[in-house]
């Protein structure tokens, strides 16, 4: 059997269980949880050029099968990453994904730049579509005409394979892929947290500091299977799907509408042991369905 | 950290609100301080674990005393003896156990009895200062005031048991009396953590507080639970729960 999901000759997986980002920080807390050689990939934390203090608490809000986070991507900053961090993920024999973010055009094309020299960088993973921060993220990732010119200098900054991940609140989000495939991009991440809010009725106050965040875990499941699926129909390149998955089957059906890879999320907050579970499951999943090579299943929707 | 499928042996109403459970569990070891995620449903209903401070482990049995304050709490109340619960755990870093003879005393108010029960239990000596709203939320009452070497003193806001006064009012009393060298532990409310570790600092006492925020993960992966420290942000879950009091910046 099979497991093995190429996303480019640089980006090849032993399986398509990804980490997402922003729920498994830099790798060390989970190192002494699981083996993170048994994961397809580890997509970091969101970097920025300077650290970030991130907002205010309360960050989290449990929702109705799923959670509301305004962390605001904290973080130690590139150089504190790429010093102290990254040396630690470029043990495992696991390809890292590094994410990040600016707060204008020229960060990205800085962070790109000064990643694509290293050698434990696999990837890198583009953030346009954050919710929590006031400036760039998600505000980037709307339109695809800006998303078409950011991209196109990212690009131009970096020879490694580069993910850029969408924001499911571009009113056409197959229009917003186009973009960015068009703009040189070598795999899209679909797809980021949805802004969500939460109110306490006895305070009249929002229970986020921050009043909005982003809504991750199983609630949204459903709305990243089918922007995956339209995504898939208008782009070539891979896709990595992100929204809610929690169990192999979760991982086929994301398959089946086009992702070649999943990341794994707001579930492993709860169950950290889940990525072993779920590629137990794919295996087990193979064996029923005597399938040989788990790569033959994407986009094999049946409709 | 290990997750552990745990049984639980009871989970009894001890007063008002508050449950008292009791689940077999086999922990290697554990701190004073520390506390567990308790995933409650298989279902995603509630989706996130909630951190429940240790009360007390022996014997391989785990006890946890929660307050029902939602619905993930109300859920874990009505489980019964036999069904399981997953627990995730013991997490964060726990009190720093004095070495020496100094002179030790408690403060919990509300929801921070249990990691402050859970120390006087095993340091036993100091005296033990609890705030609780009324006598019907008081929870095991008996138990407190039999703890091996602690002076109990329990202050309530309507004076139901005890004097009429907050915690941290009380606290400055009794330490008025002490002799150095010193620690005050605490647990509770905000607005009382300030006021006994302001309290503490002005009477040259080292503190200890337990921190409570809303958590995610509970091991340190969201960031979800900062508390601003003068080292910066730091994670209530990771480099808590307990922070020396000096290092907080308080709000």
């Amino acid at each position: 059997m099979d497991t093995t999901i190429r996303i480019t000759d640089e980006l090849v997986l032993k399986n398509p269980v990804m980490s997402a980002s922003g729920t498994f920080a830099y790798g060390e807390e989970f190192s002494e949880v699981i083996d993170l050689s048994l994961l397809g990939g580890i997509v970091t934390k969101g970097l920025s050029l300077e650290p970030s203090k991130g907002n205010p608490v309360p960050r989290i809000v449990e929702t109705p099968c799923g959670m509301i986070n305004s962390i605001g991507l904290e973080n130690i900053g590139i150089e504190a990453f790429l010093k102290s961090k990254l040396p630690l993920l470029g043990q495992w024999k696991t390809p890292v994904v590094v994410n990040f973010y600016g707060t204008n055009e020229d960060d990205y094309e800085i962070l790109a730049s000064m990643l694509d020299s290293k050698k434990d960088v696999a990837a890198l993973e583009m953030n346009v579509s954050c919710p929590n921060i006031k400036k760039g993220g998600i505000h980037f990732g709307k339109d695809p005409d800006y998303l078409y010119s950011l991209v196109s200098k990212v690009r131009q900054a970096t020879n490694k394979t580069l993910l850029v991940k969408l924001s499911p609140l571009a009113s056409d989000i197959a229009e917003v892929a186009i973009s960015v495939q068009e703009a040189g991009a070598d795999g899209i991440t679909c797809v980021n947290t949805i802004p969500a809010m939460a109110i306490d009725e006895n305070t009249w106050m929002p229970v986020l500091a921050n009043i909005t965040g982003g809504l991750s875990g199983p609630a949204i499941k459903p709305v990243a299977l089918y922007m995956v699926w339209e995504v898939s129909k208008h782009v070539h390149i891979p896709i990595i799907a992100a929204g809610g998955a929690a169990s192999y089957r979760d991982v086929i059906q994301f398959m089946l509408a086009g992702a070649s890879a999943v990341e794994i999320g707001s579930y492993a907050l709860r169950d950290p042991f889940c990525f072993t579970t779920i590629i137990e499951g794919l295996d087990k999943y193979m064996q029923e369905n005597a399938l040989d090579r788990l790569e033959d299943i994407v986009g094999k929707l049946k409709t | 950290m290990k997750d552990l499928e745990c049984q639980i042996v009871s989970n009894q109403m001890v007063c008002e609100d508050t449950y008292l459970l009791q689940a077999c569990c086999d922990f290697e070891s554990w701190k004073p301080g520390q506390f567990v995620m308790v995933r409650i449903n298989d279902s995603f209903e509630p989706f996130l674990r909630r951190p429940l401070g240790i009360l007390a482990y022996h014997e391989s049995k785990l006890e946890l005393l929660y307050k029902v304050v939602g619905d993930g709490t109300r859920c874990l109340s009505l489980k019964k003896p036999g069904e399981i619960i997953a627990v995730l755990g013991p997490l964060g870093n726990g009190f720093r156990i004095p070495a020496g003879d100094e002179q030790v005393t408690y403060v919990a108010g509300g929801a921070g009895l249990p990691p402050i029960l859970a120390l006087a239990e095993h340091i036993k000596k100091g005296t033990l200062i609890i705030g609780a709203r009324t006598r019907s939320n008081m929870p095991l009452l008996t138990r407190i005031q039999s703890i091996t070497g602690v002076e109990t003193l329990i202050v309530t806001d309507d004076g139901s048991i005890g004097p009429k006064a907050l915690a941290a009012d009380i606290l400055e009393e009794v330490i008025q009396d002490s002799h150095l060298p010193g620690i005050v532990y605490a647990c509770g409310p905000p607005a009382m953590l300030k006021k006994t570790a302001l309290i503490s600092q002005a009477k040259g006492l080292a503190c200890q507080v337990s921190l409570e925020e809303r958590m995610a993960c509970g091991f340190g992966v969201c960031t979800g639970c900062i508390v601003a420290t003068k080292s910066g942000n730091q994670r209530v879950c990771r480099e808590g729960p307990v922070f020396e009091a000096a290092q907080i910046r308080w709000s």
